[in-house]
């Protein structure tokens, strides 16, 4: 995957993709991030919770449930329709790209 | 869980609680523990001081989120009133110095200032004036409302009298700019919000004048403890400017460097090359601060 797309940042790319499988709260987010980058992406909790604030601002993301949990809060995010929209449409635009390269010679 | 891993828990969760402290007040309430959880989760066993990576992401996580907090609402009445803020911090600087021969104008200066951070416009506004009207008086050599020994004589902040390289007019400028802002901003009948409390410490280093940059060389020397200041807030208002695409700490960081431009302008006589670098740099930080809300988007949730 190429780093740093035109359209959404990496890191971000990884939390809306973690997102489509169902709500999350930051700590799933974050493993979900690494296994999915296969280790290469490990955003920082601040830098984590940065993102999850921006996309819940845009509306690319919404707050789904709150627990408690040891009597502290946890949020529970969820990918939202316009989320799904720019995810899948991130993904087409970075195939379209991929396959600019990877297809065999003279195709 | 054994004794020694519990208190290294405690050493560590003390030290991210620390660390937390960077993002807003309203922020770490709600969500603080939240993100101290997820930090406690993905500690290595008995580790008791914060992962760098974790705590610069932390200090930069709670910065960015402090100005996105600050970027609301109206961005050229929010400008101003931080402009002016900076400038009766500057002008409460100035008597610092003094505080022991004026105790009653430094207090009602600092009383001006309190208003002004507070958001109470309307006492600000007389309390500018009247302190406003008294130091052109002292400029001036004249005496209004009470009696002052001139020239009056600093204690350890500074070696010179006060405005003993300045000019009434100057001197004038420095409160009409805020007189000018306040009556703007009451006229508007907006309440605008309160600021931080860390612009009291500000005004210690641009009360200082030493150590004094260009002092052998030049009659106009520079403050290094307040050039430093400047350029820190300055640089601040950039990264603002940077962080949430807004114009409002330009304005303000314009506000102030029309205060700046004016002394140096009045001295240009006692100017040397190295006064224009450092008018070069706060004008370079100020074209920064207006230019770069208007940076290209890198992606489009930037």
């Amino acid at each position: 995957m190429p780093r740093g797309t035109s359209e959404v940042s990496e890191p971000m790319y990884f939390v809306l993709t973690a997102l489509r499988a169902g709500p999350l709260h930051g700590h799933a987010i974050s493993k979900a991030i690494k296994e999915l980058s296969r280790g290469r992406v490990q955003p920082s909790v601040g830098t984590l919770y940065g993102i999850l604030e921006r996309l819940n601002e845009r509306g690319v993301i919404a707050v789904d449930r709150e627990e408690t949990v040891n009597g502290r809060n946890r949020r529970y995010f969820r990918i939202t329709d316009d989320g799904q929209a720019l995810v899948e449409a991130e993904a087409r635009r970075m195939q379209e790209a991929a396959a600019l390269v990877l297809r065999p010679s003279g195709a | 869980m054994t004794t020694l891993s519990r208190s290294n828990t405690r050493d560590l969760e003390r030290r991210y609680r620390r660390l937390l402290l960077a993002y807003p007040p309203t922020y770490r309430r709600a969500h603080g523990d939240e993100l101290l959880d997820l930090l406690l989760e993905d500690a290595a066993p008995g580790r008791r001081v914060p992962v760098p990576k974790e705590a610069w992401g932390l200090l930069v996580g709670g910065l960015r989120s402090r100005i996105v907090h600050q970027a609301t609402g109206s961005a050229w009445r929010d400008g101003l009133h931080l402009g002016i803020t900076a400038v009766a911090m500057v002008n409460l600087a100035a008597l610092l110095p003094y505080v022991q021969a004026l105790p009653l104008w430094t207090l009602l200066a600092a009383l001006a200032l309190l208003a002004v951070l507070r958001g109470w416009l309307r006492t600000a506004l007389p309390l500018t004036l009247l302190v406003g009207v008294k130091m052109v008086g002292i400029a001036s050599g004249r005496q209004f409302f009470d009696v002052t020994p001139l020239p009056v004589y600093p204690n350890g902040l500074s070696e010179a009298a006060l405005f003993e390289t300045s000019d009434p007019y100057l001197v004038a400028a420095s409160y009409a700019v805020v007189l000018i802002g306040l009556v703007v901003l009451t006229s508007l009948r907006r309440p605008v919000r309160a600021r931080s409390w860390w612009w009291w410490a500000a005004a210690l280093p641009a009360a200082w004048a030493g150590p004094a940059w260009l002092a052998e060389e030049f009659d106009h020397p520079v403050s290094l403890s307040r050039m430093a200041a400047e350029v820190v807030a300055l640089g601040l208002a950039v990264a603002g400017g940077y962080l949430a695409r807004d114009p409002r700490w330009a304005l303000a960081s314009g506000v102030y460097l029309l205060i700046v431009s004016s002394d140096l302008a009045f001295h240009a006589e006692q100017l040397g090359r190295q006064h224009l670098a450092y008018a070069g740099i706060l004008l370079l930080l100020v074209t920064a601060a207006a230019l770069i809300p208007f940076r290209q988007r890198r992606h489009c949730l930037d």
